[in-house]
C-alpha cells in the first residue's frame, strides 16, 4: 500500500498539463453549449491538435495508433481534461471505450474503417443505449434489429442521446432475440448516423443546452458488417468496454477545479473570512477528495488487470455526492448572483442536477452496493 | 499507487492482530471500563512488540504506524495510540509508559486519561507545549463514552520548537481519523450484520430498500475516509490532506452513529450489545483536535490560504 504516482505517471501528467495550459489558455468551457455547434467546432479542432501531438490515444495499443500507455496515464489523461471542462467533448467515449471495445471485438474490416478516424481525432460517436421504457433497466430494451438477407433492419427509438445531433456514428444496443432473452438477446451495431430511416430529434433541456436527443430508427438497414462481435453477445461486451466506465468521467476534479474559481469569488466578495463559509468549502473540498481517492482505488485495480470490482459503485456515488455538494455550496454563498448565466454557480448548479443521473443513477449505485459489497438481502 | 496491502505490511498487521486478539477486544474493553483504567499491560505488549517505533523504522513507516493505530482503536485498546505511535515519533519525542494527553492548547475541555497521564501534549496554533502532570493537574468528570475523562491544566508547560506545532495537529487529525475509521468499520460490519439477521414481516430488515440505501451511502462515507486517512498518513500528514481526512471521518461519525443506531433499534441502546463500544468512544474522537468544524475550516485555510 503506498499513495505515490509513479515517476513516469508524474512526468506523463507535467508533459500533459504543459502542452494543455497555453493550448486552452483562452477557452473555458460553456457548460451550455454542450453539443452545440460552437463547443463542438473548437473540440473538433482541439481534438485534432490533440491526435496529432500524440494526446489523443496514448494509452491504446501502439499498433492502432496508440501510445502503449497503462491505465494510469489514461486516467491521467481524463482527469486533466474533465478538469478543464473536457475539451475533447464527445470524443472522449471514443477514445476511453468506443475504440477500445472494436479494437478487442471489431473484425479485421472494422478496426481498419473506424480506429483511424478516432485516432485522427476526426468523428464523433453517441451511445444509443436508453430508451423511453429502458433506462436503468437498460436490458429491457426493444429496438429491434431483425435479419434481413445480408444485413438487418432496425427500428425502434432511443433517448436521452448526447450529441447525436453531431455525431456521425452510435454505438447502438439493439435486440436480436426475443424480449424474454433480456440480456441474451442483444447485439451491438455500429451505425452510421446518416443511415436512411435514422431521424434524430433534439430535446430542449437546461443541463447542456443540446445534450438530450432522440434517434428513432425506422426500417434503417445496415449490413451484417455493421455488428459488432458476436449476435446475442452484446450485453458482455458493454458490461466489459464499460466496466471503467463508472470513473471514466472524473466529474470530482472539475468540481474541485469549479471549487477554487468560488473560493476566489468569495475572497473577492469578502466572503471567505466567514467561518460559515470556511466550513462549507471545506465540506466540498472533503467530499471532491472523498471521490477522488475512491476513484484512485478503482483504477488501481484496473492497472493490475484485475475483474471490475463493485468497489466502483462507491467511487461513482462517491462522485455524485461531491458535485452536489459543490453545486450546493455555490448557490448559498454566491446567492442569486449564481443564478446569472454563466456564471460559475449556475453552470455547476445546473451540471450537479445530472450527476446523479448520467452513467447509471446514484440510487442504482447504491443498490449495487448493498447487494454486492454488503451482501444484504434480495428485497 | 497500490492500494493492496504489502507483504510487510500484511504480516505486520496480522501479528498486530494476533496480539490484539489476546489482549484488547469487546470483552477486555468491558473488564477495563468497570474501573475505566487504561491498559497498561496492552501497553507493555504493544512496546515490547516494536509497535510503537513503527513510524521511525526503516522497514514500516508512517503508514504503517497508522494502519496499526486504526487496527488497535478497532480492537478498544485502551492505550494513547495516536500519540505514541504518531505524534510522539512526529515530533522526535521519546514516547513515555503509560497515557499521554493530546490537547488544544488553552483549551480545558475534557481529554482520554487526563487524570490518569502524566505527560501531556499541547497543541496550540503556532506553538506546541510539553508538560509534565501532577495528579493536581487533573479533574476527572464523569462520563459514559467509554474512556477515563478529565480536565487538565498542568502547573508548567516547556514550549516547543515553533515547527513542531504544524506538525503535531496535522499528526492528531490523522491519528484519531484513523482511530474512527476502525472503529466505524466495526460498528458498521455489526449493523450490516444485524439488518441480515433481524427478521420483521418475515423478511430480514436488510433486504429493505430503505435501509439498504443508508448502510450502502455508509460504506461509500467510510470507504472514502479510510483511503483519505491513508493517503495523508502516506504522503507524511501534509496539512491541507489531514485535515481533509479528519473532516471526512467526522462527517462520517456523525452520520454512522445516527444510522447504525437507528437500524439496531433499541438492543443498540443496550450495554449488554455491543455497539455502543465503538459508537460512544467515537464522540470523543469527533470532538478532538478541533472537531468536525475545525477540520473542515482547516481545510480552507490550508487550501485557499483562508485565515482559520
Amino acid at each position: 500500500m503506498e499513495f505515490a504516482f509513479t515517476e513516469a505517471d508524474a512526468a506523463f501528467r507535467s508533459d500533459l498539463v504543459a502542452y494543455l495550459e497555453p493550448e486552452l489558455a483562452h477557452w473555458t468551457r460553456s457548460e451550455f453549449g454542450l453539443g452545440s455547434a460552437v463547443f463542438t467546432d473548437f473540440s473538433r479542432e482541439f481534438v485534432r491538435t490533440l491526435a496529432a501531438k500524440g494526446w489523443l490515444t496514448p494509452h491504446w495499443p501502439v499498433e492502432y495508433g496508440g501510445g502503449g500507455q497503462g491505465a494510469w496515464q489514461h486516467f491521467v489523461l481524463g482527469e486533466e481534461m474533465w478538469m478543464r471542462g473536457e475539451p475533447r467533448g464527445p470524443q472522449y467515449m471514443n477514445v476511453n471505450w468506443v475504440g477500445p471495445a472494436i479494437i478487442k471485438y471489431g473484425t479485421e474490416e472494422q478496426k481498419r474503417t473506424l480506429l483511424p478516424p478516432i485516432t485522427r481525432g476526426e468523428v464523433f460517436w453517441c451511445q444509443g443505449f436508453s430508451e423511453p421504457e429502458a433506462g436503468t433497466d437498460l436490458a429491457a430494451l426493444r429496438t429491434r434489429a431483425v435479419r434481413d438477407g445480408d444485413g438487418y433492419v432496425l427500428n425502434g427509438q432511443k433517448i436521452w442521446t448526447s450529441y447525436a445531433n453531431e455525431a456521425d456514428y452510435c454505438f447502438l444496443l439493439a435486440r436480436t432475440g426475443t424480449v424474454a432473452d433480456g440480456r441474451d438477446g442483444i447485439s451491438v451495431f455500429l451505425l452510421p448516423l446518416d443511415t436512411p430511416g435514422v431521424e434524430v430529434r433534439r430535446i430542449e433541456g437546461f443541463v447542456g443546452a443540446h445534450s438530450f436527443n432522440e434517434v428513432f430508427l425506422t426500417d434503417a438497414r445496415v449490413p451484417a458488417e455493421s455488428r459488432l462481435g458476436e449476435e446475442n453477445k452484446g450485453w458482455e461486451i458493454v458490461r466489459r468496454t464499460l466496466a471503467y466506465e463508472r470513473v471514466g468521467a472524473p466529474r470530482y476534479a472539475r468540481a474541485a477545479r469549479v471549487l477554487d474559481g468560488l473560493a476566489e469569488w468569495c475572497r473577492n466578495a469578502g466572503l471567505l473570512a466567514d467561518p460559515g463559509i470556511q466550513e462549507q468549502f471545506g465540506n466540498a473540498r472533503v467530499l471532491c477528495e472523498a471521490a477522488r481517492v475512491l476513484v484512485y482505488r478503482v483504477i488501481d485495480e484496473r492497472a493490475k488487470g484485475k475483474e471490475p470490482s463493485p468497489m466502483a459503485y462507491q467511487a461513482r456515488a462517491a462522485m455524485v455526492l461531491a458535485e452536489r455538494a459543490v453545486g450546493d455550496l455555490a448557490l448559498d454563498v454566491m446567492g442569486s448572483e449564481a443564478l446569472v448565466e454563466h456564471s460559475p454557480g449556475d453552470a455547476q448548479f445546473r451540471n450537479s442536477l445530472g450527476a446523479g443521473i448520467a452513467a447509471g443513477s446514484y440510487e442504482t449505485q447504491l443498490n449495487l452496493i448493498s447487494r454486492l459489497i454488503l451482501e444484504l438481502p434480495k428485497g | 499507487m497500490d492500494f493492496e496491502p504489502s507483504d510487510t505490511q500484511r504480516a505486520l498487521l496480522d501479528a498486530l492482530d494476533a496480539l490484539l486478539r489476546r489482549h484488547a477486544g469487546p470483552a477486555r474493553s468491558r473488564e477495563l471500563a468497570v474501573r475505566g483504567e487504561y491498559d497498561h499491560a496492552l501497553d507493555a505488549k504493544l512496546r515490547a512488540g516494536g509497535f510503537f517505533e513503527l513510524f521511525a523504522d526503516a522497514d514500516a513507516g508512517p503508514l504503517e504506524a497508522a494502519l496499526a493505530v486504526e487496527r488497535i482503536a478497532a480492537e478498544l485498546g485502551a492505550v494513547s495510540a495516536v500519540p505514541h505511535l504518531l505524534v510522539l515519533p512526529a515530533l522526535g519525542l521519546p514516547s513515555p509508559e503509560g497515557p499521554v494527553v493530546l490537547a488544544v492548547r488553552d483549551d480545558a475541555s475534557p481529554v482520554r486519561y487526563g487524570a490518569a497521564a502524566r505527560r501531556a501534549l499541547l497543541v496550540g496554533p503556532d506553538r506546541c507545549a510539553a508538560a509534565e502532570l501532577v495528579p493536581d493537574d487533573a479533574t476527572p468528570v464523569p462520563s459514559a463514552y467509554g474512556y477515563p475523562l478529565a480536565r487538565v491544566s498542568p502547573a508548567g508547560t516547556t514550549d516547543l520548537d515553533p515547527g513542531t506545532a504544524a506538525a503535531a495537529a496535522n499528526w492528531w487529525r490523522v491519528g484519531v481519523s484513523a482511530e474512527a475509521v476502525g472503529m466505524m468499520r466495526k460498528a458498521l460490519d455489526l449493523t450490516v450484520r444485524y439488518a441480515k439477521d433481524r427478521t420483521v414481516f418475515r423478511r430480514p430488515i436488510g433486504s429493505f430498500q430503505a435501509l439498504q440505501h443508508r448502510l450502502a451511502e455508509l460504506s461509500v462515507h467510510v470507504e472514502g475516509a479510510r483511503w483519505l486517512t491513508y493517503e495523508a498518513a502516506d504522503h507524511g500528514a501534509p496539512a491541507e490532506a489531514s485535515a481533509v481526512a479528519a473532516a471526512h471521518t467526522m462527517a462520517a461519525v456523525r452520520r454512522l452513529t445516527r444510522e447504525t443506531h437507528q437500524i439496531m433499534g433499541a438492543v443498540g441502546l443496550t450495554r449488554e450489545h455491543d455497539l455502543h463500544l465503538w459508537t460512544l468512544r467515537l464522540q470523543q474522537l469527533a470532538a478532538e483536535a478541533g472537531g468536525l468544524r475545525g477540520h473542515r475550516r482547516a481545510v480552507t485555510a490550508s487550501r485557499w490560504g483562508a485565515a482559520a
